[in-house]
């Protein structure tokens, strides 16, 4: 019984469930399907208080204060902000009126996930707060990006682990970072958001997001590539210039990630204009550094109480930048090894008031 | 306090394709037999010479405001009282005239409004010792909720009376509450925690633990009616295992006090703990009833204004009980509400409450076990054996988790799907989790049936995946 009122144009039938509905991509244009706006002052605004990150392969940056497309809800994540997959996913579910025809499809999703080898069934990949039992494992691919596997005994849990896990797969750290749990309000499932200890979903994305991560940081330790490897929590020790990274609380913010790992070939638009700090520190790395590419942005604007202002002048609003820089000097030198030639370069304006750095550093012979 | 004398139709009576109309007002089920009349002797039955005679769930339906309202597209139906109950209409209106009408703080005030609101407080401590049969109402200790109560016990009477290798008896079916703390004060004072197992009947082994019951015993803590096994344990049988070599006995009555007439007179325990949530009344208070001797021996729990004598800057000296315990300003609202809550069902009466719960119950668990695949925990009813009137169980092959949440979502009935704080319990049976709808003298036989109907519908979909 397809539902009368379905928005779409909706060839998709679900009453004689096939899966392989769901094997083929669904074509539906992102923007047909955004959302309505959902009282946005009763969503939490979850956004501020995970790491942010900005600067992914794709879509530019969006502000987190200003909101001027009148479709999108000011305080729920845009659809277009969350990996590819779990755009697919999201606009699937929506497409689907029936209540219990989404159960269908979340419970599909949970069966055919792959299964989670017992020995990962560990204390560490354990979600909290769940009625039901619930494991999450993270590792990266030879590529850096995470791959996550998941089990649950509780069907409609599993399925939701699914959708964690198709959609945050095969994707980079920072762009798993980015995922809020809004869009789980888009699927229609009537998912609560509300962050008490019983909230299996919003607990398993904390998870999956903190492993990545541990990942990223762990990374960091070992030079060697191509090695893949478990997320701990134990914190790397080694950091430089007076930041660190913060690993026991998702809640927080990390004032310092080293090397994204993600293959961007991003546009590089300095969306701000460099105020002197940001001047100064393209000078120092041009001269240095001799690159073939280089791209300094000043994002400090993004980071709610450090009192910035979006290309505010003055050395006091310029906290916060990404670097991205091709360069030979890199040539034989370890991730550990470049970033902190790239520190030792940056000395003085770590003392006096630079807070952390996003560093992709590579030879041109990465890129 | 006997309640109103009244003939309840029992179930068997009722024709299979009853229709209820509504649960708006009370609704009337229509029955081909003769029925008996009765007179409505209390405010609360508001049927008067009706000739066809009507459920004590349908009846007092109407004072529950909050069960008449509609989740996710469907009539709620509320199984889960063992949680929290649901109140009626006076108790709210108790808590609402206290404080628009004379709240102030008891106790200290000389004023019009404190002297108003002091009787009314300690007149709703005089309806707890007269609801459970204490024998002086100093007896009543109000506290926060049980736990808090057993917490009081443990922290007073426990840190003060047990010594290195005394031992406390608890069963394996406890509530958190009635675990927990045991174990925080046997690692302060050196006790040990014995616990008795299930027999065969998935009851706590009573002759166990009358085996385990020794002269190390200080203390037997147990609960009267079990919030996951439904069962009963014979209190009075038990306090006598106790007495003998000189243990105290704590009896967690939750469970029953809201359901059945528990007099401490009879049972002889040395202290009670119940919730007045689980009560129809409001959260934020419970009591502690303890033998006067037993109280009096006690040291204070917290310190504050209010269980104070006189106090110097080196030295307090305390109040006598009840006010030895009861540290700072109460929930004076909450107690009020609670006392109007205890008249509501005293109204009632408590052996037609626990009739009509007794019959509802067995209906509950007589269609539930009709329905294949459902293993349901506890003893089976029998002539000698009564269950409450809750049922937890679990469906082969479905987790609690999905059922409950399908039933809310798609059903709109509420159950409670997990450990029910009874760990222990649940890794006994081995299982991780259970699902439980628990009923209350407000759910009527249809409620049972909706939640059956819903049950096997949800179990159905579950299964096409299969």
């Amino acid at each position: 019984m397809a539902a009368a009122a379905m928005s779409c144009a909706a060839s998709l039938r679900l009453i004689s469930f096939k899966p392989t509905l769901f094997a083929s991509s669904v074509q539906y244009p992102a923007k047909a399907l955004i959302l309505r706006p959902l009282k946005p002052s009763e969503l939490p605004s979850y956004r501020r208080t995970i790491i942010t990150f900005q600067k992914i392969s794709t879509g530019t940056v969006r502000p987190p204060s200003a909101s001027s497309s009148p479709s999108s809800s000011e305080d729920v994540q845009p659809i277009e902000e969350l990996p590819p997959k779990l755009q697919e996913i999201v606009n699937l579910f929506q497409s689907v009126q029936e209540p219990r025809a989404k159960y269908r499809q979340l419970i599909f999703y949970g069966e055919h996930l792959k299964p989670l080898d017992p020995q990962f069934k560990t204390r560490e990949n354990k979600v909290e707060g769940c009625v039901s039992q619930v494991w999450v494992r993270a590792f990266f691919d030879d590529q850096r990006n995470v791959v996550y596997e998941a089990d649950s005994d509780s069907s409609i849990t599993k399925g939701l682990a699914a959708l964690l896990v198709q959609g945050l797969s095969g994707r980079p750290v920072p762009e798993i970072l980015r995922v809020t749990p809004d869009f789980a309000l888009l699927l229609g499932l009537q998912q609560s958001l509300s962050p008490s200890r019983n909230n299996g979903f919003l607990n398993m994305l904390k998870l999956m997001q903190k492993k990545a991560l541990h990942l990223e940081v762990k990374g960091e330790e070992d030079s060697s590539s191509g090695e893949s490897l478990e997320s701990s929590f134990v914190p790397t020790p080694e950091t430089n210039g007076g930041a660190s990274v913060v690993d026991n609380d998702t809640e927080s913010k990390p004032s310092f990630v080293e090397d994204l790992g993600a293959e961007d070939s991003d546009s590089g638009s300095d969306v701000v204009a460099l105020g002197g700090r940001g001047k100064r520190i393209r000078e120092k790395l041009e001269k240095e550094l001799n690159p073939v590419e280089l791209e300094v942005e000043d994002v400090s604007y993004q980071h709610a109480g450090h009192a910035a202002v979006r290309g505010s002048a003055g050395d006091d609003g310029e906290t916060h930048f990404n670097l991205r820089i091709v360069s030979d000097a890199f040539q034989g030198k370890s991730l550990v090894k470049r970033h902190r030639l790239i520190y030792d370069l940056l000395q003085e304006e770590l003392k006096n008031g630079l807070h952390a750095l996003s560093i992709v550093a590579k030879t041109p012979a990465e890129v | 306090m006997e309640g109103v004398a009244m003939k309840l139709p029992s179930f068997k009576s009722l024709a299979p394709n009853a229709i209820s109309i509504g649960h708006r007002s009370f609704s009337r089920v229509r029955r081909s037999s003769s029925l008996s009349v009765f007179s409505a002797a209390s405010s609360s039955a508001t049927v008067a010479t009706s000739s066809e005679s009507v459920s004590l769930g349908h009846r007092v339906r109407k004072d529950f405001r909050i069960l008449h309202q509609e989740v996710n597209g469907s009539k709620l139906v509320y199984l889960d009282s063992a949680a929290t109950s649901q109140k009626p209409s006076v108790v709210l209106e108790a808590l609402q005239n206290y404080y628009e009408f004379y709240n102030s703080n008891v106790h200290r005030g000389i004023h019009y409004l404190s002297a108003k609101a002091t009787d009314e407080f300690e007149l709703a401590r005089k309806k707890v010792a007269r609801f459970i049969n204490a024998s002086d109402s100093k007896e009543i200790v109000f506290t926060r909720n049980a736990t808090e109560a057993i917490n009081l016990v443990a922290y007073s009477w426990g840190l003060l009376n047990l010594k290195p290798g005394d031992e406390v008896s608890l069963t394996v079916a406890e509530h958190h509450s009635c675990i927990v703390p045991w174990q925080l004060v046997s690692e302060k004072t050196g006790a040990v925690l014995k616990y008795v197992m299930l027999n065969e009947d998935e009851v706590p082994d009573v002759d166990k633990l009358r085996e385990m019951i020794s002269p190390k015993t200080k203390l037997v803590a147990v609960h009267h009616v079990s919030n996951v096994l439904a069962s009963c344990l014979p209190i009075e049988e038990i306090v006598v295992c106790a007495h003998n070599v000189g243990a105290k006995v704590l009896v967690d009555a939750c469970q029953s006090v809201p359901h059945m007439v528990v007099d401490v007179q009879k049972l002889n325990a040395d202290f009670l703990v119940a919730s007045s949530h689980k009560m129809c009344g409001p959260t934020g208070i419970g009591f502690l009833y303890g033998k006067s001797d037993l109280l009096q021996s006690m040291p204070p729990f917290l310190g504050g204004g209010e269980m104070i004598s006189d106090v110097f800057l080196d030295h307090s000296t305390y109040a006598e009980p009840p006010s030895r315990f009861e540290a700072g300003t109460p929930a004076i609202g909450e107690a009020i509400a609670l006392g109007a809550a205890i008249d509501y069902l005293s109204e009632i009466g408590m052996p037609k409450i626990h009739e009509y719960e007794v019959e509802l119950g067995k209906y509950l668990y007589g269609k539930l076990s009709a329905l294949p695949d459902v293993r349901i925990y506890g003893p089976r009813p029998s002539e000698s054996v009564h269950r409450g009137a809750l049922c937890s169980f679990n469906v082969e092959g479905l987790h609690p988790t999905d059922l409950a949440t399908f039933l809310d979502q798609q059903h709109g009935v509420a159950i409670r799907s997990g450990h029910h704080c009874a760990q222990p319990l649940h890794r006994y049976l081995g299982v991780n989790a259970s699902a439980r709808a628990s009923l209350y003298f407000y759910n009527t036989k249809e409620d049972v049936d909706s939640f059956v109907v819903a049950l096997a519908d949800t179990v159905s979909f579950f299964n096409s995946f299969k």
